[in-house]
């Protein structure tokens, strides 16, 4: 595995004199100030040094006269993070895309948001704010003032927002678009997807993402660091545990606060069983989708009690609100055990019939099997993580590589499986649960005493951090930068979707209409992103917006 | 048969419209609790006893509807299509012997097995017409995936009818029916077998509900319908599956015809002709609930690689076996 000092002096030897600034504050984390337009010499030579580098994401900050940007290098453990400024009046910067094509996604959100214009880009566009945002407003700088908003919203909602199905592109071509979402039976959250299909065979697609953007990352800036947890835990209901662990970890790591072993234990059985229970609700949507319902019936009836033991441990079903800077916020009573054990025995067993299912049945096989290939090489260029990597045999974990909570304590496998479809991605989240199951009955042995919680001041340290978990969906990542205060500076997060919906374009096309659901849920997306409700009559062109006075209004006179 | 008030009342009411729509309806609960204890859930159970009236207050909720037609879409068609799948349907069952005679009595004649195999093929062109003339782009793929998967099962599935026919050597389905003092399950199971199946695919229903896969193309044909052309075509889905079940029933189940014990025969026959069509819709239900929709290319393939060869082969069976199996037809 690399070392993060192999990397660091690597940089150091190849492009001394355009290293500005060196730092490695914590272990498996480097901090690389590059010469301004340097960062794609240091990227190409890591990229090309060490096997299975990728970039995790890019961070844009404003620092007030000039953009600091971050890419987040992850060379399988360590997070290289190499540094480039741009100034504020000419944001503009060299494209990585050319080298490693896993950037794009990231690049376009650094401009949608911040402005910066990076050079060379193939398709630079908006990624996540909506169409009719105005012009030359980016939220995340610092100066950005939301009366911009007011003051255009005669605006918003604009035509520029509507795309038509069903336009023949030329005469003699028998290619339909087919404009799936953003409200589709198949899709559990809003989000667009435009096919063009021929036939019943898929040309291209190309997603828009940012339906629910609800602007989190701006909003974590104004509220205190122990306030944000609960706001990020929000950023997903499934995966909340790992939101969670993942800010704690990154705002300890600033304060250098270290947590007790218990809180670690904690930790760890709170994020696995929340692994298990989004594996779960995933392997019931797959069944939804290729219509075969029984198995969506039955694979969410044994959810419901990895749900109670989360209640019984927690107070709360879903949103756990469990863990917090400096450890967790309630104690597990070791009287629960023995119940714990034995609900995750019998769903062991369980699990044992729906992998039987999964490999054996004729029928998902066939609407599985060499459907959605993302081959190894494709997976590495275009940076995807979690389930859907290990399923393109890329052994790719965070737990093992970056070990965070008790992680390195505890004996688990990292299930790869060689096939690269969408079966082998169903089956690595089948296997996934057995495993998680063994680490839970293992923490529950081996819960250490103690306290389970260390006070921490609300003002942490100037600093900043990178900080990764493996999400149930792949790796997640939180950067946060701290100014002194009591307030985040800057908090940005990856969210293991958007690393992997990028692949979609590569799975999908060439394949079926039929494939569309099976392959597009084999990458477990899970669409995070604006709420107002704006009204638009299309034909007229008038846009007005409702209040929730309006709406109560017109209920009465129903 | 002279036109008076039995004539009317064997028409509209017994065992005619009326009988139809509410055993339609009851199919329909019956198919919905069927499917909702294998996937180990309630089903309905609210509306009246154990449920039995929630089919009446969905299609009584869909007529309230507004009922919308598409400005893009063909009127006429759009308008025409949903009462014409239904009116064949009905139609269709009219040569269907129930209480041991037709609806109208008499109106069986030496052929009529060709005359329902041809109104079900033309009901369900009605279909692909329902979603063709909507102009919506996933009623449009619905529509020819109608037509698609039409196209592969429609021969193998008359090729399976022609052998019962050939073994009580009439096209006449009361005789077809009558002839069955062994049922033909029993003497053909082969056939039986293979004709459920395929009627599986005629019928639309899991592995085959690939014209209507809502996780791919919303609703299929039906997307662009609402209200009362919605309840058109939803009743006419309902009457599809009995009729369905009613021809298994009238091929390899001796139709109406079980043990007599007390009273008049009319009520014995269609007492087992409710039970042996609830028999057919339990088994299209219980194949429904073990498999994963197929994919279109994969059922056309599956049709004209395996299905064509196999039905005549089917065929070939049994003429070979018919010296074997004629003393036991009546």
């Amino acid at each position: 595995m690399t070392s993060v000092e192999e990397a660091v002096s690597l940089l150091k030897d190849k492009l001394g004199s355009k290293v500005i600034e060196c730092k490695t504050p914590k272990p498996r984390r480097a901090y690389v100030l590059m010469k301004s337009g340097y960062h794609r010499d240091a990227i190409s030579l890591l990229l090309e040094t060490f096997d299975e580098t990728g970039v995790s994401t890019i961070t844009g900050t404003d620092l007030g006269s000039e953009i600091e940007l971050n890419y987040h290098i992850r060379c399988r453990g360590p997070v290289v993070t190499i540094k480039n400024k741009v100034p504020k009046e000419k944001p503009q910067i060299m494209t990585i895309t050319d080298l490693i094509p896993g950037a794009a996604l990231y690049e376009r959100e650094v401009f949608d948001l911040l402005g910066v214009v990076f050079q060379g880009h193939p398709d630079l566009k908006r990624l996540i704010l909506s169409d009719d945002w105005p012009e030359g407003s980016y939220p995340l700088r610092k100066d950005w003032d939301p009366q911009i908003l007011e003051k255009n919203a005669h605006n918003l909602g604009g035509q520029s927002s509507i795309v038509n199905g069903g336009e023949v592109e030329g005469a003699t071509s028998s290619v339909v678009k087919v404009i799936v979402g953003p409200q589709h039976p198949a899709l559990h959250e809003p989000e667009r997807f435009s096919f063009k299909i021929d036939g019943e065979v898929v040309v291209d697609v190309e997603p828009r993402l940012g339906y629910v953007h609800r602007g989190i990352e701006k909003a974590a800036e104004r509220l205190m660091f122990f306030q944000d947890v609960h706001l990020v835990e929000r950023i997903c209901g499934i995966c909340n545990a790992a939101h969670t662990i993942c800010f704690s970890q990154a705002v300890e790591s600033i304060g250098n606060i270290e947590i007790p072993p218990k809180a670690r234990y904690l930790r760890t059985i709170i994020h696995e069983l929340n692994r298990i229970h989004s594996h779960l609700l995933l392997l019931g949507v797959t069944g939804f989708e290729l219509g075969y319902e029984p198995l969506f019936q039955y694979v969410w009836r044994d959810r419901e009690p990895v749900l109670d033991i989360i209640e019984m441990i927690t107070g709360n079903r879903l949103l756990t609100a469990f863990n917090t800077i400096g450890g967790v916020r309630r104690d597990l009573k070791p009287d629960i055990h023995e119940k714990i054990k034995k609900t995750m025995n019998k769903l062991k067993k369980q699990m044992r019939f729906y992998k039987n299912i999964i490999e054996e049945d004729p029928s998902l096989r066939l609407r599985t099997r060499g459907v959605g290939i993302l081959k190894p090489s494709s997976a590495k260029k275009l940076c995807v993580v979690g389930p859907v990597a290990r399923g393109s045999g890329i052994s790719m974990d965070i737990r093992r590589d970056d070990a965070y909570a008790a992680y390195d304590e505890i004996p688990f496998n990292v299930i790869t499986y060689e096939d690269c479809d969408s079966w082998a991605r169903l089956m690595v989240r089948a296997e996934e649960i057995v495993e998680s199951i063994d680490i839970i009955n293992y923490v529950l042995d081996h819960v250490p005493g103690g306290p389970y919680r260390v006070k921490v001041p609300r003002k942490q340290p100037e600093g900043e951090a990178v900080s990764r978990v493996e999400a149930p969906r792949g790796e997640l990542l939180h950067y946060v930068k701290s100014d002194g205060s009591a307030y985040p500076y800057r908090v940005k997060v990856r969210s293991p979707t958007l690393a992997n919906i990028i692949s979609f374009r590569e799975i999908i096309r060439g394949s079926y209409v039929a494939d569309i659901p099976a392959a597009l849920i084999s990458l477990d997306p899970c669409f995070s992103c604006t709420d107002r409700m704006a009204f638009v009559d299309v034909n007229n062109d008038r846009k007005w917006h409702w209040s929730l006075n309006d709406i109560k209004r017109l209920k009465k006179r129903s | 048969m002279p036109i008076d008030l039995v004539f009317f009342l064997r028409v509209l009411i017994f065992p005619g419209f009326a009988f139809l729509l509410a055993f339609s309806l009851f199919c329909d609960w019956f198919e919905r609790k069927v499917r909702a204890r294998m996937q180990n859930r309630m089903g309905p159970s609210y509306t009246g006893p154990i449920g039995l009236l929630q089919p009446i207050a969905d299609y009584i909720k869909l007529l309230t509807k507004e009922d919308i037609i598409p400005a893009q879409a063909s009127r006429l068609l759009f308008t025409v299509a949903p009462v014409l799948a239904l009116s064949l349907f009905v139609f269709t069952f009219y040569y269907i012997p129930i209480d041991g005679l037709n609806i109208i009595p008499n109106s069986s004649f030496e052929g009529d097995l060709i005359l329902v195999l041809v109104l079900i093929t033309i009901a369900e062109f009605t279909m692909f017409l329902s979603g063709w003339s909507s102009t919506n782009p996933y009623s449009g793929i619905g529509a020819t995936r109608v037509l698609t998967q039409f196209l592969g099962y429609d021969i193998p599935l008359i090729v399976f009818a022609i052998g019962p026919a050939f073994l009580s050597g009439s096209l006449s389905m009361a005789t077809i029916a009558k002839k069955q003092t062994v049922p033909f399950v029993a003497l053909t199971p082969w056939t039986f077998i293979l004709f459920l199946i395929t009627l599986q695919a005629e019928l639309g229903k899991d592995p085959f509900d690939i014209p209507h896969a809502e996780t791919e193309i919303v609703a299929g044909y039906v997307t662009e319908f609402s209200g009362r052309k919605l309840a058109f075509i939803e009743i006419a889905k309902d009457i599809q599956v009995v009729l369905g079940a009613a021809l298994v029933t009238v091929l390899f189940l001796g139709g109406p015809y079980g043990p007599v014990l007390l009273g008049p025969s009319a009520i014995w026959y269609t007492f087992w002709f409710i039970v042996k069509v609830l028999a057919v819709i339990f088994l299209l239900e219980y194949v429904g609930s073990v498999a994963a929709r197929l994919r279109i290319d994969q059922v056309v393939k599956a049709n004209w690689r395996l299905m064509m060869p196999i039905s005549l082969l089917a065929l070939a069976l049994t003429i070979v076996c018919e010296p074997l199996l004629s003393p036991l037809v009546g």
